[in-house]
């Protein structure tokens, strides 16, 4: 069995799932709850990297996506009471409907018109919620899948169950987009970010490819959105601002824009800093001015450093056909 | 028929105010093919600093002199130190057309941070002389004041010197050659990089007076010209990145759409609402209102 | 032979617990996380940073300065309280965060003065699980007092409902005949105010939802004030937060409508000297607002609560103006520390819950509401007093300086009551004594 093929990729992710759920069992509660968020943050990492990595696209808004994702697995859950898995895999699938919408708009939008849209959908969509009633307003949704199923076991806390089923998430997630990149798919967008122009004369259809491409990146953005919603037991246009749109690409960026193993990287990064500020301040002792700028500051150098040395990643082990 | 007209009257100054936005970022993409996010960063700082200088010169017109020239020196480094550099190593590499987006993304949040680190997170006043009182006309008091007659002059004041200097200078033939062909300009004696750093300077000096224009209305906050972030580029993107007097004209429609449709649909869809905008000019034109459609562009 | 011997262990066994449970009453009790023998540790999330902040990021600061005040006289039972603040940007995301830390990292001992609706919601599952008691939540969403929900939460300040009916019955009396239009943020903030406004029976000739925190756009100002203008009202009810307030007096302003229009504030947008700072030369423009409060003025001079949280403030807390946000969280404070002492010489979480439940209703604190609080109920406050807005930006009492009329009422259809405010006296030097 070669290493490379589906079905080894598909043994070593069992294989890194059981290690991750092992380990769960050891660290604290607040570590799982971290592990989950890593676990999400990648997911949503990876669709920035399918999107703008591989297809040359850019998203500011894909914060909206994850929002839209979000809601309608809570209201699916709520008013139609599907089991969350499901509930999660619907997210994914009106997060895709979404992105198919804005994808053929952004079929027809050069780079810097489509940052624009995806920047004013960051802000509009969300906002939507305090339009209609059903979604909630300001204040939200509240979200339970509830806790783990007694066969698991006793003792097994609530972020723990969370970390579990993130983590299967993101593996799986993963799996399926290692395998559709190396597909014909994945050629087809390299060569489209590589050089629309070459590619639409060696035959292909560069707006099919660019619409497939961001209502995939959209699905997997609103299957994160699902899993988010989840972890913070609610939905709420607070909780998808622009910062968050900016620190999906921040994220991507630092693991390397067209590097989908490095999403990991990128979402450990991103938990860690304002665990890392949080320790410098409580030993250097600081005023609240500094406490609560620290962590963006580290965040805003460290992206302008990446991009600057380091536009394709840390050096992480590379494939020769990236 | 008062309510249009006064609606038409706010939609004007905020759309005043959103132009010397658009402008900058436009100026931005004529010389450099960049779209600067940091652009409100930049004018927040350089508000920040005008401030100061009004604390020490005790008038607030010298401080839009001290506002501007930081505006341009901030803008001007920003490109010397990180866009020149970021052009160069990303070249070629798949990240080339959007490094300078998380570039600029990565200099806002470092501003803006910076900016609550020095001044701290609350508000402050930065006043200005000129009454915020409507004019009257009449009986009526009109949603129109001195201070809104100030944007309105400052604004149309920086789209003429510089529609000027694009159209009449060699330094803005320059600029205008820069970027559409650097590598001919060069060859034909035109200091590429430098002129580049110019195009920017002039692009920070338009939002620093955009950010000491429109501050006095409301208050001075590491926050507060958030809003003007996305209104600005959304009206760059409806004016089309191509002209100046698509930026201005992009700054209105939004202003004055957006005044509308909040005017007689309701205040709740304030943030959709200029998302409601852009779709629709974008569907009917791709490329913006004054854009000029470019054929397989990356 | 059977039964001796059953019974012999049987005997055996019960000797066996009782010197078992005797030795274990012994024993000193386990120590309740967040409560070592010199210290208690509370936590509190606020905004820090970002637009909502201004004003809000001042109360931690002075909840700290009333807390290192009690600290420095023998402290609660022997023990100095420690508060660990947390920035959550008004994010329910970074609430969640942020608490995580608090409670798991951190291991406070319980939650107070945590701000903002959903960003209390977010961490309610945490809060419930862990049965961390979550004290005076700084919200005026009716929701949380509901006990089966939220078995551990406080709120303290009067629902939004509750403010409104008494501004109903105020208009009612005072105000009759005129036209009322009324400015809300469209979602359960203005809905709360909304059905206290329907309960009350105030009609209006015209309701302006807005969007929180679009206040900051000229347009959307404008659009209150042509509102205002062609519905042709002479009140305009600014049920929002301070900058809201701001935002309306300048458009007002603008229009040439001050002196033509009555502004009546609501408390969450009414504190004078961050409308001070926001307004700078057009402060004057809001005197002879009127607004709701439940605290005294910050500017009454002849109060005795006042008098000493300004003293404590000085003290403790230089640098920082003696405001509405510094009042309110001295206030929670020591309310904090009343419920500290009434639950016990050896703490837990339980029993601070069953001491608030028990006695909070008998504890002293700045405001002229009584305190609801029972085994039956989580209400806290159920009242306020009208005030005009000074040219300093303070309020005096519409029935003149120091004689405060209290609307009580709640957040159902129970009537307004109309009485003169009482309140307990304050502790002697404001040192808790319960």
């Amino acid at each position: 069995m070669k290493l490379k093929s589906p079905r080894a990729r598909f043994f070593i992710s069992i294989a890194i799932g059981a290690v991750l759920l092992f380990i769960s069992g050891r660290v604290d509660e607040l570590r799982s709850y971290q592990g989950a968020q890593v676990a999400i943050f990648a997911i949503a990492i990876s669709s920035i990297v399918l999107l703008t990595g591989f297809s040359g696209q850019i998203s500011l808004g894909h914060g909206a996506l994850m929002a839209v994702g979000g809601y309608s697995a809570v209201l699916v859950q709520s008013h139609l009471n599907l089991p969350y898995p499901i509930a999660f895999l619907i997210g994914g699938a009106v997060g895709g409907a979404a992105g198919f919408l804005l994808g053929i708009a952004a079929a027809r939008l050069q780079g810097p018109y489509l940052a624009g849209t995806t920047l004013a959908l960051a802000v509009g969509i969300p906002s939507l919620a305090n339009q209609f009633h059903i979604l909630g307003g300001e204040q939200g949704l509240t979200f339970d899948i509830g806790t783990a199923p007694s066969w698991i076991g006793k003792d097994f806390s609530q972020y723990r169950w969370f970390f579990w089923v993130s983590v299967i998430a993101a593996l799986l997630n993963y799996w399926l987009l290692r395998n559709l990149l190396s597909t014909r798919y994945g050629r087809r967008w390299r060569a489209v970010r590589a050089n629309p122009t070459a590619a639409a004369l060696a035959g292909i259809n560069v707006g099919k490819a660019k619409v497939l491409a961001f209502t995939l990146s959209s699905a997997v953005a609103g299957l994160a959105g699902s899993l988010y919603a989840m972890l913070l037991g609610l939905v709420a246009p607070l909780a998808f601002t622009l910062t968050l749109s900016f620190t999906l690409i921040t994220g991507a960026v630092l693991a390397g824009v067209s590097n989908l193993g490095g999403s990991i990287v990128g979402a450990v990064v991103l938990v860690a800093i304002p665990e890392i500020s949080g320790s410098i301040t409580s030993h250097l002792g600081g005023s609240e001015k500094v406490t609560s700028n620290l962590p963006g500051l580290i965040t805003s150098v460290l992206l302008v450093a990446t991009v600057l040395f380091a536009p394709n990643g840390p050096k992480w082990p590379r494939r020769k056909h990236q | 028929m008062t309510i249009f007209f006064n609606t038409l009257l706010v939609g004007f100054s905020s759309g005043a105010i959103y132009s010397l936005m658009s402008l900058a970022l436009v100026l931005v993409w004529r010389s450099t093919r960049v779209v600067n996010f940091a652009a409100a960063g930049q004018a927040i700082l350089s508000t920040y600093i005008g401030y100061e200088a009004m604390k020490v010169l005790h008038n607030y017109w010298l401080s839009i002199p001290v506002a501007l020239l930081a505006g341009a020196l901030i803008s001007a480094g920003v490109e010397a130190i990180v866009m020149r550099p970021l052009a160069k190593r990303s070249k070629g590499t798949p990240v080339e057309a959007i490094a300078p987006v998380i570039a600029t993304l990565g200099i806002l949040g470092l501003i803006r941070s910076g900016v609550g680190l020095i001044w701290g997170n609350s508000f402050l006043q930065y006043t200005s002389p000129l009454s915020s009182k409507g004019y009257t006309i009449g009986h009526t008091t009109i949603p129109f004041s001195p201070l809104n007659a100030a944007i309105v002059i400052g604004a149309s004041v920086v789209l003429a010197i510089f529609a000027m200097i694009f159209r009449f200078t060699r330094l803005g033939l320059s600029l205008r050659a820069a970027s559409f062909q650097p590598e001919i300009s060069r060859l034909s004696g035109i200091r590429v990089d430098l002129i580049r750093t110019i195009g920017w300077a002039f692009a920070g000096a338009a939002s620093a007076v955009a950010g000491a224009l429109v501050t006095p209305t409301t208050y001075l906050s590491p926050n507060s010209l958030d809003l003007l972030l996305v209104s600005g580029f959304v009206a760059a993107v409806i004016g089309g990145l191509e002209s100046l007097i698509g930026a201005v004209v992009g700054g209105l429609v939004l202003g004055i759409g957006f005044a509308f449709i909040l005017q007689y649909i309701g205040t709740s869809v304030t943030f959709s609402a200029a998302f409601i905008i852009l779709i629709i000019v974008l569907l009917l034109r791709p490329q913006g209102i004054f854009g000029v459609r470019r054929s397989r562009e990356a | 032979m059977l039964v001796q011997r059953r019974t012999k262990g049987g005997i055996f066994a019960a000797a066996l617990t009782a010197v078992a449970t005797l030795v274990a009453s012994a024993l000193p009790a386990h120590a309740e996380t967040g409560v070592s023998s010199s210290t208690i540790k509370l936590g509190i999330t606020v905004p820090l940073t970002g637009a909502a902040a201004p004003g809000y990021n001042k109360i931690p600061a002075a909840m700290k300065a009333y807390f290192d005040y009690v600290n420095a006289n023998g402290g609660v039972n022997g023990r100095k309280i420690q508060l660990v603040v947390k920035d959550d940007a008004y994010s329910p995301a970074q609430t969640l965060s942020v608490t995580n830390d608090l409670i798991l990292k951190d291991k406070v001992f319980a939650l107070v003065g945590t701000l903002g609706t959903a960003n209390n919601e977010a961490t309610t599952r945490l809060v419930n699980s862990h049965g961390v008691p979550r004290l005076f939540v700084n919200t005026g969403f009716s929701g949380f007092a509901d006990m089966k929900k939220y078995p551990t939460t406080f709120p303290l300040f009067p629902s939004y409902a509750t403010e409104a009916k008494a501004m109903g019955k105020y208009i009612a009396d005072n105000l009759a005949g005129h036209k009322v239009a009324l400015i809300y943020q469209d979602d359960d903030f203005g809905a709360d105010a909304l059905k206290g406004f329907a309960t009350a029976g105030t009609s209006f000739v015209a309701k302006i939802p807005y969007s929180a925190l679009s206040q900051a756009d000229p347009s959307v100002v404008g659009k209150w004030v042509t509102s205002i203008v062609s519905a042709q009202a002479d009140t305009v009810i600014m049920f929002g937060v301070t900058s809201a307030t701001g935002a309306l007096a300048g458009g007002l302003y603008k229009a040439g409508l001050i002196g033509k229009v009555q502004m009546i504030l609501g408390s969450v947008g009414s504190d004078g000297t961050t409308l001070k700072g926001l307004l700078g030369p057009l402060a004057p423009a809001l005197a002879g607002s009127i607004a709701a409060s439940f605290l005294p003025s910050p500017s009454d001079a002849t109060d005795e609560y006042v008098n000493l949280f300004k003293t404590v403030n000085t003290q403790y807390n230089p640098g920082a103006t003696f405001d509405n946000n510094v009042l309110v969280g001295m206030n929670t404070a020591m309310l904090t520390v009343q419920a500290l002492r009434a639950a016990g010489t050896n703490p837990t979480r339980a029993s601070l819950v069953k001491a608030i439940e028990a006695k909070g209703s008998t504890w002293a604190s700045a405001a002229f509401s009584p305190i609801l609080f029972s085994a039956k109920s989580h209400v806290g406050y159920t009242g306020y007093w009208f005030g005009k807005l000074g040219l300093d930006g303070n309020a005096v009492s519409v029935d003149g300086p120091g004689k405060y009329t209290l609307y009580t009422t709640d957040s159902g259809s129970a009537p307004v009551v109309k009485t003169a405010a009482a309140r307990p006296a304050m502790p002697a030097k404001g040192l808790p004594n319960n």
